[in-house]
């Protein structure tokens, strides 16, 4: 029984259809898998099934240690979304509901190898980034509001060698929605400390990434 | 269980607002062949929709409910390939040739924008609103409301959005306390029903939300009912309050308005960004009469559709 109806598959096959560039989507799960785990492997493997650059490889968290610590997996299901180059964007829990959308356009921009989305002068300012930027966007599949945080992260991570970028559904992992103060979402987390309340736009979260680093400089 | 709405689709004209001048607009456009979409928060969000009896709409004898009306309007709008979507217009690029409107579910692309938002906005958050944002404040059920199983919470307001998701969190929450401003809720009779209904329902009619009382959380609400003060312990407070404010908030500034934060437009309806429109209870310019907003949504369709053709052709037409 596939996880994706006709009607979305058809879609996402047209929307990738101009792809010039593999991806590769690796997944991690495990011999007994998780709650959501198996079906976030049935759909990498669904969505490998819709556009010839698009493949999908799936790792065991506990037996394949070397390829999970390679990737700075440290939580499953996750998905690692790669391109030409490891550009540092995650999923960790299922890209259900709403941010399924974050997932194919991830696909699209790793594929790219360049942050469509992102202002000029966005680009110019993540690209002068010269220390490490980790952004956590904590979301939940049923928040519309979600898919703009985390798609703007995912832009900046692919903007800069130094920015990684997860998107974290905060249900699956409660032991860190409990840590981060999770209450609404989205929620993003700059290098542990810098927290932003709802789908902010580019400027705002481009100030808190700024700030984040006079931060870690002071 | 998947959402996927692909890239941005591009339009002539985009309406914020579905009430009578964003529908009546759509009307015009559509019909004029510009290819139309409306972005609307829903049939009741309004201040037409949450009417509940009308009778001196010309050509419409009545009685009719405000939400019936408005649905009249979309259909007919509809009917001449105007699009709508439910969605809620959270951010706006207005100053390029090409302008973009952000919502909940994606971004929005049109020539020209015509904002027809109304005036049912909230004047000020209540204390502690603002500091407990993403604390146990939310404007998000759907979004939120897995943060609050078992646990009690307070939803403040009395359209069809506040009850739907007062009803999404009796899924989660061990208690929702329902503070109503009216007396009577202004939903849809069946909403309204399975809200009394529910049994994990409080339901405090003529309630005035005061504070949302919290340190790093929030732990309480504070307000008045039937001249009484009380204090309930809650974890989340979903507020979805309106007042008699015009809703430019998504604006972000960008457009001058008066003092009391009408929008301002020359006499072709337009703002002072070009190909940028407005018109009905957003500009505060008459009464609040569903006719009148429809005539000036007739008015900035045309206006729009001349601004379409104008840069097409420069050529002045003496004619006129």
């Amino acid at each position: 029984m596939p996880l994706l109806s006709q009607e979305i598959a058809t879609q996402v096959r047209e929307y990738l259809a101009d792809l010039t560039s593999p991806v590769r989507l690796v997944m991690f799960t495990q011999e007994f898998e998780c709650e959501f785990c198996a079906e976030t492997r049935q759909l990498v493997e669904e969505v490998a099934q819709l556009s010839d650059q698009v493949s999908a490889e799936i790792y065991n968290f506990v037996t394949d240690r070397q390829k999970a610590d390679e990737l700075g997996i440290d939580k499953i299901p996750a998905i690692a979304v790669l391109g030409a180059q490891d550009y540092g964007v995650r999923f960790y829990g299922i890209p259900a509901g709403y941010e399924f959308s974050s997932l194919i356009q991830a696909i699209r921009t790793v594929s790219a190898g360049w942050p469509e989305l992102l202002s000029p002068e966005g680009v110019r300012r993540v690209s002068q980034i010269t220390s490490p930027v980790h952004i956590q966007v904590f979301v939940t599949p049923t928040c519309p509001y979600c898919p703009q945080a985390v798609v703007l992260a995912h832009q900046m991570a692919v903007a800069s060698p130094m920015v990684r970028a997860d998107m974290v559904e905060a249900t699956e992992f409660p032991h860190l929605a409990l840590k981060y103060q999770v209450m609404g979402v989205p929620r993003t987390v700059i290098n542990e400390k810098i927290h932003i309340e709802g789908a902010a736009p580019e400027s705002m979260v481009l100030a808190k990434l700024e700030e984040a680093l006079a931060g870690s400089k002071a | 269980m998947f959402q996927f709405s692909p890239g941005a689709k591009r339009y002539e004209v985009l309406i914020i607002g579905g009430g009578p001048a964003g529908a009546t607009a759509a009307l015009y456009t559509a019909r004029a062949g510009l290819s139309t979409l409306v972005i609307d928060k829903g049939l009741t969000a309004g201040a037409l929709g949450t009417t509940s009896r009308i009778v001196n709409y010309p050509g419409v004898p009545g009685p009719i409910s405000g939400a019936e009306l408005v649905r009249l309007m979309r259909d007919q709008a509809a009917s001449f390939g105007a699009e709508f979507v439910n969605d809620k217009a959270l951010r706006a690029e207005l100053t390029g040739e090409e302008k973009k409107v952000w919502g909940g579910q994606g971004v929005y692309l049109g020539q020209a924008v015509i904002i027809a938002t109304g005036a049912m906005g909230r004047a000020r958050f209540v204390p502690g609103e603002e500091r407990l944002l993403g604390r146990g404040v939310s404007y998000c059920a759907t979004c939120d409301g897995a943060f609050f199983r078992g646990r009690q919470v307070a939803v403040a307001g009395n359209n069809d959005e506040a009850v739907e998701e007062a009803l999404t969190l009796t899924r989660f929450a061990s208690r929702v306390h329902f503070l109503s401003p009216t007396p009577e809720l202004h939903a849809s009779p069946h909403l309204a029903e399975e809200l009394h209904s529910h049994a994990l329902v409080s339901f405090y009619p003529a309630a005035r939300l005061q504070e949302v009382i919290g340190a790093e959380t929030v732990e309480a609400v504070r307000f008045t009912s039937a001249g009484q003060e009380q204090v309930i312990p809650v974890e989340g407070v979903f507020i979805y309050l309106q007042g008699n404010m015009p809703v430019t908030d998504f604006l972000d500034g960008q457009l001058p308005t008066s003092e009391g934060g009408c929008l301002l437009v020359d006499s072709n309806f337009q703002t002072a960004i070009p190909g940028v429109f407005a018109a009905g209870d957003v500009l505060c310019k008459h009464l609040k009469q569903a006719v009148i907003a429809a005539a000036e949504g007739a008015q900035v369709a045309m206006a729009v559709d001349r601004y379409l053709h104008g840069r097409e052709k420069l050529r002045p037409d003496w004619s006129k």
